[in-house]
């Protein structure tokens, strides 16, 4: 079928099948990249990613504890018009206290939820990003469908560039999660004569709670 | 032949005369090479980059095999399924046949060039399916009933006016009964008529702007969130990607990252860089149900056995569209083909044959600059440059424009020849010019004096003024 027809169609353009020693050469590249040239960044990682977020104007405030995080969440849908309409909390945040008479949604996102709260596996110092994975405490949706998103990040998961996050995935021994979505910023688009609007189809505010460090 | 339409001379000529037009495409000159060279100015290792960025892609493809059954075998052990389509019938056949099995009669899509390559839409739609997409500017030239006329920004022919114009007349039906004032409200509406189309949608199918060997993943990058709402709240998420989108590893994707985002949008990183891996899993509480990946060769192989292979390497940033002084004149339409521009001249012949592309690497003054701005470095005008020999070589080219090029090669080969008779009409042309220093029209030649006056010559000829400026020392 296909497959055969077009790796043959290949092989043909390239003189032959890939040899065994090459292909052991292919894969232990795979297991360990060659270096390749990095953007050089100095000095403090965490004060690094803050001032890159901000420059994508994603809003960053740290916390000390945790146990900050209900009060900073509720001070911000204070500051909005979402007060009364119920947030999505992702399950990996379930037990951080939350007022019981809250409405709070555990599953997958909805639309009807303009705030969610989610938790970032690290956060990438060079473009000021934050690294969300999907797992059942995490769901992708909460990414996506809020207007809000206020994302917790541990000081300590702060990396300096991508490669040291897929560094960090490789040698977790966890399986790859199903999606990573690396957020640099709130969805825009340019797209009606070349002018930003914020949002597009995600959320049109990031809010990052740095936690500790 | 083009055996119907207008040619692209004639095309170009309505794009130029199309105030609204060259309006919108104004803008571009501005504000991405602008925002490139500022992107590319805060970055010192850029050059670096670029070079980096060339090996990757060059090594991936002397290895493309390898790479390919590696990248299939890691979609399949995450319990994804991957299809293999020689060509553009294949892969619709493949989309198809999917979107049949899950009863599909909504589909949403994300931003696609290999899917507009190969026809998708129509395709689904001859099936029954709507098919949405889901990219604000996508979704605009679709409700407009035109194609994209830029590979990252389908609207830019498009001003703010013609889509308040095209929303007013289409989205009635959704409960927009005012004229939208601004982009901000355009905006609304598409992000208020998308939001639902996401949840109802039994397929999404997206792009792929990196597949990566090591673990299996489709990247996509978007600024709008639109790749992800289509990818993970269809119950089925299809990948449509060319063959040479694989790369080894991760760390390869990220530096290749760094350069698409800058060179396409002069951004530092896109708001979302997505990595997906196959469908929902055990005790996932969403995320598709099924997940497929329709590899397509469509040309591609071809292009790796010949002196085309440098073309596999582009990452669709776009940077040599945004550099072109062709397009930047008559914008997307003009070319008529899925992919404008330099890099579209160079793979329209060879994805869609000489015959349905035979004008397009004439469109181009070789004056290089794709080449400096390509993150990859194709050497897009020395290709231009062969295609057209190539057609030369095949007979595409005829009648008085293949006798005038016959005529002149062979001149340009006998230089004793050449230089006398370019002393006689230097000569003759000085004495006919001397009064004006210009002509308004020349024989054999209306087509440039049409557009300006061919300055005289000043009675020599430069072999002959060089060589007097040298005994001179």
């Amino acid at each position: 079928m296909g497959r055969e027809a077009i790796l043959r169609r290949i092989r043909l353009a390239l003189g032959g099948a890939t040899g065994a020693d090459v292909a052991a050469q292919l894969s232990a590249r795979m297991l360990h990249p060659p270096p390749a040239p990095v953007p050089q960044g100095e000095g403090d990682v965490v004060a690094r990613f803050i001032a890159r977020a901000s420059a994508n104007l994603i809003a960053v405030e740290r916390i000390a504890s945790l146990a900050q995080l209900v009060p900073a969440v509720q001070s911000l849908l204070e500051g909005g018009e979402d007060d009364a309409r119920g947030i999505s909390v992702a399950p990996a945040l379930r037990h951080v206290g939350w007022p019981a008479d809250w409405a709070i949604n555990y599953g997958p996102g909805r639309i009807v939820e303009r705030l969610s709260v989610t938790e970032a596996f690290a956060g990438i110092a060079e473009t000021g990003s934050i690294v969300m994975r999907s797992a059942p405490e995490t769901p992708t949706s909460l990414n996506f469908l809020p207007d809000v998103h206020v994302v917790v990040l541990h000081a300590g998961d702060i990396l300096a560039r991508p490669e040291d996050v897929w560094h960090r995935m490789r040698t977790s021994g966890e399986a790859w999660p199903r999606t990573v979505n690396v957020i640099s910023g709130a969805s825009r688009t340019a797209d009606v004569g070349g002018v930003i609007v914020r949002p597009a189809h995600g959320p049109k505010r990031v809010h990052v709670l740095v936690v500790g460090g | 032949m083009r055996a119907v339409g207008p040619s692209f001379g004639e095309r170009a000529a309505k794009a130029l005369a199309d105030a609204s037009l060259q309006r919108a495409i104004g803008d571009l000159k501005g504000g991405f090479v602008a925002a490139r060279a500022r992107a590319v100015a805060d970055f010192p290792a850029f050059e670096e980059m670029r070079e980096a960025g060339r090996a990757i892609k060059d090594h991936t493809l002397a290895n493309l095999d390898f790479y390919l059954e590696r990248y299939a075998a890691e979609v399949e052990r995450h319990g994804g399924h991957v299809h293999w389509a020689s060509d553009a019938e294949e892969a619709c056949r493949i989309v198809r046949e999917i979107c049949a099995r899950a009863g599909a009669r909504t589909v949403t899509k994300g931003k696609s060039m290999v899917s507009e390559e190969i026809g998708l839409n129509a395709a689904l739609e001859a099936d029954g399916i709507e098919v949405v997409e889901t990219d604000a500017g996508e979704y605009i030239v679709q409700l407009a009933g035109e194609a994209p006329s830029h590979i990252v920004m389908p609207t830019v022919h498009k001003t703010a006016d013609e889509i308040a114009d095209l929303f007013l007349d289409r989205h009635r039906a959704h409960g927009f009964e005012a004229r939208a004032r601004d982009a901000a409200e355009l905006i609304g509406q598409v992000r208020a008529v998308l939001r639902g189309k996401y949840f109802a949608a039994d397929v999404g199918i997206t792009g792929a702007n990196f597949l990566v060997a090591e673990n299996g993943a489709g990247v996509i990058v978007t600024n709008e969130g639109n790749g992800d709402l289509t990818s993970g709240l269809a119950r089925v998420h299809i990948v449509t990607a060319g063959i040479e989108k694989v790369v080894p590893t991760l760390d390869d994707a990220s530096l290749l990252l760094r350069l698409l985002t800058r060179s396409a949008l002069g951004m530092e990183a896109t708001s979302y860089t997505t990595y997906s891996i196959g469908p929902r899993r055990d005790g996932d509480i969403e995320g598709p149900e099924e997940y497929h990946v329709v590899l397509v060769d469509n040309g591609r192989s071809d292009m790796l056995a010949g002196p085309y292979r440098p073309m596999l390497r582009c990452i669709r940033c776009a940077a040599c569209l945004n550099h072109c002084p062709v397009y930047l004149a008559v914008g997307g339409h003009a070319y008529d083909a899925v992919y404008p521009g330099p890099m579209g001249a160079v793979l329209m012949p060879m994805i869609g044959g000489h015959e349905k592309a035979e004008e397009l690497p004439h469109a181009c003054t070789l004056n290089g600059r794709c080449e400096q701005v390509c993150p990859v470095k194709i050497p897009l005008p020395d290709l231009l440059r062969r295609l057209r020999h190539d057609q030369w070589e095949a007979g595409f080219i005829r009648g008085t424009a293949r006798w005038g090029i016959a005529a002149w090669s062979w001149l340009a080969t006998r230089p004793a020849l050449y230089h006398r008779l370019a002393r006689v009409v230097a000569a003759a042309g000085g004495y006919l010019g001397r009064s004006r220093g210009r002509f308004r029209y020349l024989p054999l030649a209306s087509g440039w004096t049409e557009g300006r006056d061919m300055p005289a010559p000043q009675g020599t000829t430069f072999q002959a003024a060089w060589a007097k400026r040298r005994e001179r020392r």
